[in-house]
């Protein structure tokens, strides 16, 4: 049988406007997540909020008798405003590791990553375990990191310690290059050779939206990591549809809680 | 220990006994085995699996769910797999677990809950149908049904006419009379009633000026409802002599000791398995404690023990 993990906060920092680093102790029996999965977090005992809150794993420690997981949010709701005031030392029920993870082909040479703003969570994770125990079956990982501004632009010290080249990027060029980060993307694109490159993307709907659009005529595989509202996490309230392509071009939805979150990204429906 | 061994917590819903009075609410547990993993089937008065309609639906676009004060508005819109993918795909792992298994259903009109009684009445390991009637995010059908005393006993009838599992019919709380409609399924020959569904409701996003649900309004479910589930259950309760099943807003063995006290056989606890997989084996564990502790040893001495 699995449980609800109690989890104790170590860390609830305020690493950047309305973006929180929190970090939770677990008991050492919580499972390692794979790159990609989701952990639910509700706040014990209290009304509201009600529902637990979705947040990919970015970084997960396992010491001797315990582990650390580390999750980055932005305040964006009452969810996560109540989040922001909890000290540490307070317990969260934790679900989870939940979801199907990134899937990582043996094949491929070159490593992509695309993230925007949030979206680097899920991908530094997955660099990390790329960096880890995959090392010898890739030559390059290339790490492109979009945000509006300097000030939104998260997680970049982080790719630092990864051995991945960061490229950084901003809408109004306040921090690295200026423009959207899949237009900065295509402008490198030709460098690598689609069979030989798997691209792993994360981030806001236009954004994601925008590289579908670029691959759409290419033969580039690409994984993409969605985020939708979500009740239950395990796939019983089916809240969290997303909308992918059927044979009969009838309208058919998927769980992004159970059968994503990570998809293909020819398989969703772009609207 | 022995004192333990002494407490019966089993009822009887018509013919149909369960070992306690706990069941899931349709649509909030899937088909069981999404919960599986977190819940010993085995401990459930009953499962109550998403609502099954002939053809497999896809449901409303997203977003489908919003959390509002003390509970959620949904529209999801009876995405299910169909009834033959029910009986093919998700029946044969529920029959290999020891609890009874109660399939809700769903028509756009009378032929279609014939039909889908029909199939589930053939299948093995059905123990029940529970009639939605009473769905608020579909237009067609789910509300006229459910909102009318005539359309309400006639969809009771038609099921009734083609099956002879107990028929349970569910019923919306958005009308003017409740005690009307289940006065009008009972004389239809209903088994018994489950109440409520979701109440309909509707939360805007300020800063865009749309509706934060795609399809407008939802089902309001949580904790939120409890004591208007509570009130429209003691309205049925009094006008009714079938067995009445409570839902709404049940977060735990208290709020579900309110309903068998006021005189439900059993609840249904919905929501609750959102916010906590395990709410449903909290609910029994904590019903048992509460009979230990005022040393009741048959919960029918709860059940409607009701002092107004």
């Amino acid at each position: 049988m699995k449980n609800v993990y109690i989890g104790e906060i170590l860390k609830n920092e305020e690493i950047a406007q309305d973006c929180f680093l929190m970090r939770v102790a677990l008991h050492v029996s919580f499972p390692d997540p794979a790159a990609g999965q989701f952990v639910m977090v509700r706040v014990s005992g209290i009304a509201e909020p009600l529902l637990a809150r979705p947040f990919s794993v970015y970084s997960f420690e396992r010491q001797n008798n315990s582990c650390a997981l580390d999750i980055l949010y932005r305040v964006l709701g009452r969810g996560t405003q109540v989040m922001a005031g909890l000290l540490n030392g307070t317990q969260v029920e934790i679900l989870g590791p939940l979801g199907q993870g990134f899937e990582i082909k043996q094949n491929k040479k070159n490593i992509i990553l695309v993230g925007g703003g949030m979206g680097v969570a899920p991908l530094t994770y997955l660099a990390l375990h790329l960096n880890n125990y995959m090392c010898s079956s890739f030559s390059t990982m290339y790490f492109y990191l979009g945000a509006q501004n300097d000030e939104a632009l998260i997680g970049v010290d982080e790719l630092k310690k990864l051995s991945c080249t960061a490229i950084t990027c901003t809408d109004d060029g306040s921090r690295g290059e200026k423009g959207l980060v899949t237009q900065i993307l295509l402008k490198d694109l030709k460098k690598f050779s689609p069979e030989e490159t798997m691209i792993y993307a994360c981030g806001p709907k236009p954004m994601l939206k925008a590289l579908a659009k670029i691959l759409r005529k290419t033969k580039y595989s690409c994984q993409v990591s969605l985020e939708e509202k979500m009740a239950c996490g395990v796939g019983a309230c089916l809240g969290c549809a997303v909308p992918v392509k059927s044979r009969n071009s009838k309208p058919a939805y998927k769980r992004v809680c159970a059968d994503g979150p990570v998809f293909d990204i020819n398989e969703i429906v772009w609207k | 220990m022995a004192e333990t061994e002494q407490i019966n917590m089993s009822v009887k819903i018509g013919r149909l006994k369960l070992k306690n009075p706990v069941m899931t609410a349709s649509g909030t547990f899937g088909y069981g085995e999404e919960y599986a993993d977190y819940v010993d089937l085995n401990k459930l008065g009953a499962v109550v699996v998403k609502g099954l309609s002939l053809k497999p639906r896809a449901g409303n676009p997203p977003p489908r769910v919003m959390e509002t004060p003390g509970g959620m508005l949904n529209a999801v819109g009876l995405q299910n797999v169909g009834v033959e993918a029910f009986i093919s795909e998700k029946l044969p792992f529920l029959r290999k677990y020891d609890t009874k298994v109660i399939v809700n259903i769903y028509g756009e009109n009378y032929d279609e809950y014939k039909k889908v009684t029909r199939k589930l009445s053939a299948a093995k390991g059905v123990h029940a149908v529970e009639v939605n009637i009473s769905c608020p995010n579909v237009k067609k059908g789910g509300l006229s049904f459910g909102a009318d005393p005539k359309t309400a006993a006639t969809v009771t009838r038609k099921v009734k006419e083609v099956t002879d599992l107990p028929v349970i019919v569910k019923l919306t709380p958005n009308v003017t009379d409740i005690a009307a409609i289940a006065v009008a399924v009972e004389k239809a020959g209903a088994d018994a009633i489950s109440l409520i569904n979701t109440i309909t409701g509707m939360s805007v996003d300020i800063f865009t000026g749309r509706p934060h649900l795609k399809n407008i309004t939802g089902g309001l479910s949580g904790p939120a409802i409890k004591p208007v589930a509570l009130r429209m259950v003691w309205q049925v309760l009094q006008n009714v002599s079938i067995p009445v099943i409570g839902i709404g807003g049940i977060m735990n063995a208290e709020d579900a000791l309110e309903f068998l006290i006021i005189g439900a056989k059993a609840v249904q606890i919905g929501t609750a398995n959102f916010i906590n997989p395990q709410a449903t084996m909290e609910v029994i564990g904590g019903i048992k404690r509460y009979m230990e502790m005022t040393g009741i040893k048959n919960i029918s001495k709860i059940i409607g023990t009701f002092k107004a």
